[in-house]
């Protein structure tokens, strides 16, 4: 699954920064299960065909529908630059069934220092 | 779950939409021609925008004289020429009253006032939608130079009684400017009846207009010392700002096609008549509410507004994603978050923000039903959440 573009962006009362997505394709809902492995995921089964939200706290969050093809996300702003690679790289790294995290795994490693430096002084 | 085929509009509360047709003819027969006006050379087949605006305004309001109603850009625009324009008479530190209840465009002008030492700010707490008149009276001071409120709540509906606190202020020689951003359109407004100095309104809200005009009504134009210099094609050459209303605040070219569905927007209100507007809103509102308190997991923080304006929230869910799933799932336009009303929400909300419905003379019954429908449906599964596991 790619990120197009992004089709809309504002900055938001609550600090962060919006950027709306267009993916290549419809989100399957196993998708969800995906992310988890890299915060926390809410569904509501019953609307829609499952609206999600998905927090990487000091990151940034998504919220969308399982099977449409666009996602909201909320940049962590102060972090943003660091952080807007890997919302990609989650993206393009999901495959149905079985995904290799290992390599998002280390860039998140190496992203999360970075990000508690820059947001905490260590 | 159904998706509504067209758009469900229901953030009135911030820009009317739709439009009456006559609103879109006037913007484009404003721009079909050159502007109309004395002293130019486009001859008289245009309309006089700006006048008939004025007159239009003034007999919405029953403000009189026609000429004390000043054309702004915007609400906003108007609060902040008439507090600064008030103050630049007063001296340094003099005291000022406002609440909790206020949108930014009262709050940022005057909390930067204080910021720079100009002013005392005083901000007085609501009870159950409205500031008390008491409350007032108990908070003037000798330097109490002058209250700025709203009119009606952006996130309560509850209309404020400005006819008593104005009383009371003008008993204590304060001066008191309304901002009636939510008001004017919504309900029937006495400008000649009521004891205000000042009243501040949008042209893109309740009087359906377009963005980029609004304006104020000013009692005694002597009290509000202009901010803003500059031409005004009148009495062009004195190298002084003129004295006489309206163009002691109107400098530059006006916004002649805002003008236009100013005009346009009043006229047609006036054409169906506040009171008949008003009746409507308040049985849709009422209608809503009802709908809403059947659910137990929503909160509505004004079971009885007197404007069509509707804040609540969905328990278990932020009202972020409350208006996200509205919009994507059902076609329905809210408005989430605090709606630049922050200290309303910290008293009601803890600073959360909430879900925002403003219904306008265009929402229709149906729009309701299906509306009300998708808000119950969304908080009968907000505590559905699985494992997505």
């Amino acid at each position: 699954m790619r990120i197009l573009r992004s089709i809309r962006h504002k900055s938001c009362a609550d600090g962060t920064f919006m950027k709306e997505f267009l993916l290549n394709a419809p989100i399957p809902a196993g998708f969800f299960s995906y992310l988890e492995n890299f915060g926390e995921v809410e569904v509501l089964p019953n609307l829609g065909e499952g609206f999600y939200t998905f927090d990487k706290p000091d990151w940034f969050s998504i919220k969308g529908f399982a099977g449409d093809t666009t996602v909201e996300v909320r940049f962590k702003k102060e972090v943003m630059d660091l952080t807007v690679d890997f919302l990609y790289l989650l993206f393009t790294s999901y495959r149905e069934g079985q995904a290799d995290l290992s390599t998002l795994r280390r860039r998140e490693q190496a992203v999360e220092g970075r990000v508690r430096e820059r947001l905490y002084g260590r | 779950m159904i998706k509504n085929p067209s758009p469900i509009y229901l953030n009135n509360a911030a820009t009317t939409w739709p439009k009456p047709p006559e609103v879109l003819e006037a913007v484009r027969q404003s721009l079909a021609l050159p502007v109309f006006g004395s002293g130019r050379t486009t001859g008289s087949q245009g309309e006089d925008y700006i006048t008939l605006a004025r007159e239009a305004v003034a007999n919405l309001l029953s403000a009189s004289p026609p000429e004390h109603v000043a054309f702004t850009l915007n609400a906003t625009d108007s609060l902040n020429i008439l507090i600064q324009g008030f103050l630049a008479g007063c001296g340094t530190g003099c005291h000022v009253l406002t609440t909790e209840l206020e949108h930014n465009s009262v709050l940022r002008p005057l909390y930067e006032l204080e910021r720079q030492g100009r002013i005392r700010l005083t901000v007085l707490p609501f009870d159950d939608g409205a500031v008390r008149p008491e409350v007032v009276e108990a908070a003037i001071t000798p330097d109490t130079r002058l209250m700025v409120m709203t009119h009606g709540s952006n996130v309560l509906g509850s209309v404020q009684d400005v006819s008593r606190i104005g009383d009371i202020l003008h008993e204590h020689g304060v001066y008191f400017i309304v901002d009636g951003a939510q008001t004017a359109g919504h309900i029937p407004i006495d400008l000649g009846a009521l004891p205000i100095d000042a009243y501040a309104f949008t042209g893109h809200k309740g009087l359906l207009g377009i963005p980029g005009i609004g304006g104020f009504y000013l009692r005694d134009p002597e009290r509000v010392a202009p901010i803003r210099y500059g031409g005004t094609g009148t009495d062009s050459s004195s190298l002084f700002q003129p004295r006489e209303m309206p163009e002691r605040f109107e400098t530059g070219t006006h916004n002649h096609p805002g003008l236009a569905a100013l005009a346009a927007g009043v006229n047609y209100i006036a054409s169906i008549g506040v009171e008949a507007i008003a009746e409507k809103a308040e049985r849709q509102t009422a209608f809503f509410i009802g709908e809403l308190k059947r659910e137990s997991n929503i909160t509505v923080y004004n079971e009885h507004p007197a404007l069509p304006i509707i804040s609540f929230n969905v328990r278990g869910l932020k009202n972020d994603d409350v208006g996200f799933i509205l919009a994507r799932a059902y076609g329905i336009v809210a408005r989430t978050g605090l709606h630049c009303a922050p200290l309303v929400h910290q008293a009601i909300d803890g600073g959360a923000g909430s879900v925002r419905f403003g219904l306008s003379w265009f929402t229709t019954d149906e729009e309701c039903r299906f509306a009300a429908k998708a808000v119950r449906e969304i908080a009968q599964n907000a505590d559905s959440s699985v494992d997505p596991a």
